[in-house]
């Protein structure tokens, strides 16, 4: 049973399950496939002889899930974009995607209203196809989308649903992320896979705790799929714990690494769920690697191991090009179905971060990382990508659109630290000339006009400004010394 | 420490910037200067310093919305026994 066989069949084994909440908002599985086939009709007749990515604009609308499968069930691969990205970044995205066609909420609504869905014609891909394409940051301040194909997707979804045995049709899963950012595929396609119910919660839940924490109360979400950074601002709120959500089962996370404290505090507050740790960058589909993560873990291991490589993938620490002796740092580097075919329209990133080994695709993650006691751990990035609160961001994509800016001169990022992981963004900038107002007002003028290029969670916040930077001895802004201002 | 003082360092110290001392009816949330993680940390923060119980769960947005109204709600709750 292919994946899209896999999603259908809930519309005849359990038509009027909720496959999706979001907000007052709900979605059953027969609508959900009725839908999304009309829509994959619409598109099979006006795009015929057409493969080009199909962009879906919108915020976690039960038309995205709609627009999702009504563009791969018409050989369309789709790229998922959230409103809470600037225009600009998704009309970037757009053209470098070479995307055939924008669909919101609005539209998908409109266009399958007007069609029967009854006579569609699926197109499904093929394995080596697209199945969706997801863009994150990329160092030079152009993003960059990355490809997976329905190989890729199918071998991370066998993975899963074999490996957490959840209990079809009866689940109810929580999506944080927004479907623009890889986490929310762990969310979306366990959820549709397994006749489970997405439970999507929207920025403007998420934005004020106490709506947060009385939707989280009323969600009967079973397995839990968040970043830690999540998890550990719901943990500030004592009330959360099983009386809050009794029906919690499962913990899941990914996007960043999972802090003892978080982990220790869910087993407490949570005494009858499972803890999960995975670990995986958007290139290798959302994990390679899982562990579950007990009191015995805990009192074994500070930091946290991110577990072992799914069956159908290897997982290599490398150092020069050369296997690592066990316990030794090196890069890590992934190989098996489910590494991405490359970046789209991107031949030249593409051949520096993925190639060929044993007959397998690979990809140099960049993530720096170590075996012990046969589990991987993860210890930090290579270069100046990091991740805040779960996004992965490069500090040269921030530092570009900064730089970009026409009051600016130079700019440099830092992260600022906290705990030992990246807590916000700081900005060291030069100005070409100081314009008239106090810090406050020409930072509130650079944060605005950023926002019009850069998501929130890319924009520092925090401004320095400085007439020079402290340099090293190669002439380069140094860094150490502009991070120790932070403290 | 006067709890004037108190919130208003402890606020500069999370949004980065003295804004919050110079304009005490800054719109935190509109202006982008506090965000839900900024909140909850200042949440955490000040509980800590005035050793009174403040959860996330209590608190709603609107009468966080300003450094001023931040002021008048720890001034209130520290004269409770």
């Amino acid at each position: 049973m292919d994946l899209i066989e896999r999603i259908d069949r809930w519309s005849q084994l359990a038509p009027d399950r909720v496959a999706h909440i979001s907000g007052d908002q709900l979605l059953n599985y027969r609508e959900l496939i009725s839908r999304s086939n009309a829509l994959a009709a619409h598109l099979t007749q006006t795009l015929p002889n057409d493969h080009s990515p199909v962009a879906v604009l919108g915020h976690k609308e039960p038309e995205m899930l709609i627009g999702f499968l009504g563009a791969v069930k018409s050989g369309h691969p789709y790229i998922p974009l959230d409103t809470s990205l600037p225009s600009q970044r998704v009309e970037t995205i757009i053209e470098t995607a070479k995307a055939s066609l924008l669909l919101t909420p609005e539209k998908i609504q409109s266009l399958i209203k007007e069609k029967n869905a009854s006579k569609v014609e699926i197109r499904r891909p093929a394995l080596e196809n697209a199945w969706y394409i997801i863009f994150t940051s990329g160092s030079t301040g152009e993003p960059k989308g990355v490809v997976i194909t329905r190989g890729c997707l199918e071998s991370f979804v066998d993975w899963i649903l074999g490996e957490q045995n959840f209990a079809e049709a009866k689940e109810t899963f929580l999506n944080q992320a927004p479907f623009s950012f890889d986490l929310s595929v762990m969310d979306l396609y366990s959820s549709l896979a397994s006749g489970g119910t997405l439970f999507s919660l929207t920025k403007d839940q998420i934005s004020e705790p106490k709506l947060l924490y009385q939707t989280l109360a009323e969600s009967n979400v079973s397995v839990w799929v968040s970043t830690p950074s999540f998890a550990r601002l719901c943990l500030a709120e004592p009330t959360f714990n099983e009386k809050m959500i009794p029906t919690a089962r499962k913990f899941w996370f990914c996007g960043e690494t999972l802090a003892p404290e978080v982990a220790s505090g869910l087993l407490n507050r949570f005494p009858k769920a499972e803890v999960w740790n995975t670990y995986g960058p958007t290139e290798a589909t959302v994990a390679t690697t899982s562990i579950r993560i007990d009191q015995d873990v805990l009192a074994r291991y500070n930091p946290l191991p991110v577990g072992r490589a799914k069956p159908d993938s290897e997982v290599k620490i490398l150092v020069d090009g050369n296997p690592a002796p066990v316990g030794e740092r090196g890069e890590i580097v992934i190989a098996g179905k489910n590494v991405s075919i490359g970046y789209i329209h991107r031949p030249d990133l593409t051949s520096r971060a993925f190639y060929e080994v044993n007959g397998m695709r690979a990809y140099r993650t960049g993530d720096a990382g170590h075996y012990q006691d046969g589990f991987l751990f993860f210890d930090g990035r290579m270069d100046f990508q990091i991740k805040l609160h779960g996004y992965r961001i490069e500090i040269g994509d921030v530092e570009a659109n900064l730089q970009a800016l026409t009051i600016v001169q130079d700019a440099v990022v830092i992260p600022a630290m906290k705990n030992g992981q990246a807590d916000h963004l700081a900005a060291f900038v030069i100005l070409k000339a100081r314009p008239s107002g106090s810090d406050f007002q020409i930072t509130r003028g650079l944060k605005r006009e950023l926002s019009e290029r850069l998501p929130d969670y890319m924009i520092p916040r925090k401004f320095i400004f400085l007439e020079g930077f402290p340099m090293t001895t190669n002439g380069k802004a140094d860094r150490r010394k502009l991070a120790e201002m932070l403290q | 420490m006067p709890v004037k003082e108190t919130v208003l360092k402890e606020l500069e110290n999370i949004t980065g910037t003295d804004e919050v001392r110079k304009n005490l009816d800054l719109d935190l949330f509109g202006e982008k200067v506090l965000d839900s993680l900024g909140t909850v940390e200042l949440i955490l923060a000040l509980s800590e310093d005035f050793s009174i119980e403040v959860t996330p769960g209590q608190i709603d947005r609107e009468l966080w919305a300003t450094p001023r109204k931040i002021i008048d709600y720890f001034q209130e709750r520290v004269k409770q026994p």
